[in-house]
């Protein structure tokens, strides 16, 4: 059972991955620099960190893992987290993330950047399966506990393929509508950001049939509401949401909006969904497409938005493609740029061995083999390290 | 006359025709594939593994299967499981069913360990090949019985069976059991795992089915004698 079939979308004949900038803080030099904990404490074990506030984590906790609270989970994450991880979280009994160098970077420049500026944009991409989903919900987290507004979408490519409903747009009559997804999205909005949808006021009046609408000054909690019930007009009310938020999170007094999109090369790619007369239904005649697209776009201030490529669930691109250019195309390329890259690369050594140890600790590796050097060194050899992999490998062991 | 002659012309074909059977020629070797027998010294060797290692020099050797590793994760007794799930020759869905189960069964055990206060976490078994073989140990059959031709009429006589019958009639029970007595929506691997841990704890109805086995070999025991073999 040495080599297991492995996912065809993992397989990758190049091993390297070219980071699109050199930045200055390279992920090689960790290795070298972290020298191991010093004093371990009998109860804690070496690869988890005593820092559980993900505002403080810093480079000496690189390749540890912390513990997500389990309140703040079921708020900042009704929909966020990837399967994988949800059955792990229910298998372990707890959820624990790694701190990685990716994520770090990312809220280092979060804590330092100035929000009286238009919104900088993060992109996060590397090979499938490196971790980009994990450090976006690393991201969002740390957003969450700052107190921020999270507009979190888990994944959109779920948004361009297998929709059973399309509804004409009222609004406008060439778009499409997709009343349930912008209704559950509404819902889990709604459960993260519950204390300030009575705090943000609309500023304009909203009419959305002639018998319906909802005046200047009302509660954001009220549109919500508005959305949860008319599912007819739910996409407008998406629409209506993240106009309030940009134009108000952007005044001084307002709190900063934290855009979370994972797979954001789905905005800009093919659709599989088709129209009544069999033709193709492109992204931008999407209500709620163009209307993200709107968001990312940076001309708000007092935010950032936090972005993921994912070849896995895209449509119609190469299996071995993890490149912004490639994945995004030409017009998703120009309309994201200028954008900070973030390239996520495989486990290093150090951070590979604390994943090693906490399956071992978790009793998940089982195998007895798997415990031996040989097996370890036999494990590296058939993930090459990737994160993605190795959990998967260490399943049926 | 003529009927006799032509009896004795006829071509000999034998009584019993093998149904699968191997091409090679008697004289090729098994290959070796354990990484521990290339690793003893020249010295340490016994006298049959020296002469087993000259037989290699002069005779040839069948080519490896595919399922067969020197990795140290490899477990003959999953393969031949593997083996016997597999439907028109898709290894590839049968072993990802088994891989599936494994993981199953561990999930199951693991969220029940790391649920249970610290004083009965010894007793869950997490590990799923050890629970696999369990299982698989639990359902062999003792004795087996076979129909037997006596006086015109066909008994069921009881009879002790090879390791490799029952190591079979445990596996074929299992999977013909979650085949067709479960629910048509589950998965296989689903199914494969609840049975394989009632297995594990002796319940379930594999093992009701061992034990109606051995109960119906203890009622025929009158005809024990009718067997010559």
């Amino acid at each position: 059972m040495a080599l297991q079939r492995v996912p065809t979308r993992f397989c990758r004949t190049v091993c390297q991955t070219h980071p699109l900038h050199l930045s200055g803080q390279s992920q090689q030099l960790v290795t070298a620099s972290a020298e191991p904990e010093t004093p371990v404490k009998i109860e804690r074990a070496i690869f988890r960190t005593p820092e559980q506030n993900p505002a403080n984590h810093s480079q000496q906790d690189v390749g540890q893992y912390y513990t997500l609270p389990p309140d703040q989970l079921r708020s900042a994450f009704p929909h966020g987290l990837p399967r994988r991880f949800q059955q792990q979280m229910k298998t372990f009994n707890e959820s624990c993330v790694m701190v990685r160098q990716p994520a770090l970077e990312v809220m280092s420049h979060l804590k330092r950047a100035d929000y009286r500026q238009p919104a900088l944009r993060y992109l996060l991409y590397g090979i499938t399966g490196s971790g980009k989903t994990m450090a976006l919900c690393h991201a969002v987290h740390y957003c969450f506990s700052q107190g921020w507004l999270v507009l979190h979408i888990p994944d959109a490519h779920l948004w361009i393929k297998n929709c059973k409903e399309l509804l004409p747009s009222s609004y406008k009559p060439a778009r499409l509508d997709q009343p349930v997804l912008a209704s559950q999205w509404l819902k889990n909005f709604g459960v993260t950001n519950k204390h300030f949808l009575s705090e943000i006021k609309t500023t304009k009046s909203y009419v959305w049939t002639k018998r319906e609408s909802t005046e200047e000054g009302r509660p954001l909690g009220e549109l919500v509401e508005k959305g949860l019930t008319r599912v007819k007009s739910s996409s407008d009310v998406m629409g209506a949401l993240m106009r309030e938020l940009r134009t108000q999170c952007g005044g001084p007094g307002g709190p900063r909006l934290a855009v979370a999109v994972d797979g954001v090369n789905a905005l800009w790619g093919r659709t599989t969904l088709r129209k009544e007369d069999k033709s193709e239904v492109l992204a931008e005649e999407l209500t709620v497409v163009h209307n993200l697209r709107k968001m990312l776009k940076n001309d708000w201030c007092g935010g950032a938005i936090i972005a993921t490529l994912s070849q896995t669930g895209s449509l119609f691109t190469p299996r071995t493609a993890y490149l912004p250019h490639s994945l995004l195309g030409k017009e998703g390329f120009e309309s994201l740029e200028p954008f900070i890259p973030v390239p996520v690369p495989p486990y290093d050594e150090k951070e590979f061995e604390s994943c090693y140890q906490y399956y071992v600790e978790r009793n998940w590796l089982q195998h007895p083999y798997g415990h031996t050097e040989e097996g370890k060194k036999e494990l590296i050899f058939l993930c090459n390290r990737n994160p993605a992999i190795f959990e998967r490998l260490c399943a049926s062991l | 006359m003529a009927a006799v002659t032509a009896t004795l012309l006829k071509p000999w074909t034998p009584r019993l025709f093998q149904v699968r059977w191997s091409r090679y020629n008697p004289y090729y070797l098994e290959p070796e594939v354990r990484k521990e027998v290339y690793n003893i010294p020249e010295t340490d060797l016994t006298a049959e593994q020296r002469k087993e290692q000259e037989l290699k020099a002069v005779r040839p050797i069948k080519a490896a299967p595919a399922s067969l590793h020197s990795s140290g994760f490899s477990d003959p007794m999953i393969s031949k499981f593997i083996n016997m799930m597999m439907k028109g020759g898709n290894k590839i869905l049968a072993r990802s069913i088994m891989l599936q189960t494994l993981e199953n069964i561990k999930r199951k055990q693991v969220e029940k360990y790391h649920k249970t206060p610290d004083a009965q976490k010894a007793t869950i078994e997490c590990n799923p090949y050890i629970i696999f073989n369990q299982a698989l140990a639990n359902c062999k059959p003792v004795i087996g019985l076979v129909s037997i031709q006596k006086g015109g009429k066909y008994y069921q006589v009881p009879t002790p069976l090879t390791d490799n019958r029952r190591r079979f009639l445990a596996m074929k029970w299992l999977i013909t059991e979650c085949r067709e007595n479960k629910h048509r929506r589950t998965l296989m691997d689903e199914k494969l795992a609840q049975e394989l841990l009632t297995a594990f704890s002796n319940e379930g109805s594999v093992i009701k089915k061992k034990n109606e086995l051995h109960k119906m070999a203890e009622a025929n025991r009158a005809f024990a004698h009718y067997r010559w073999w």
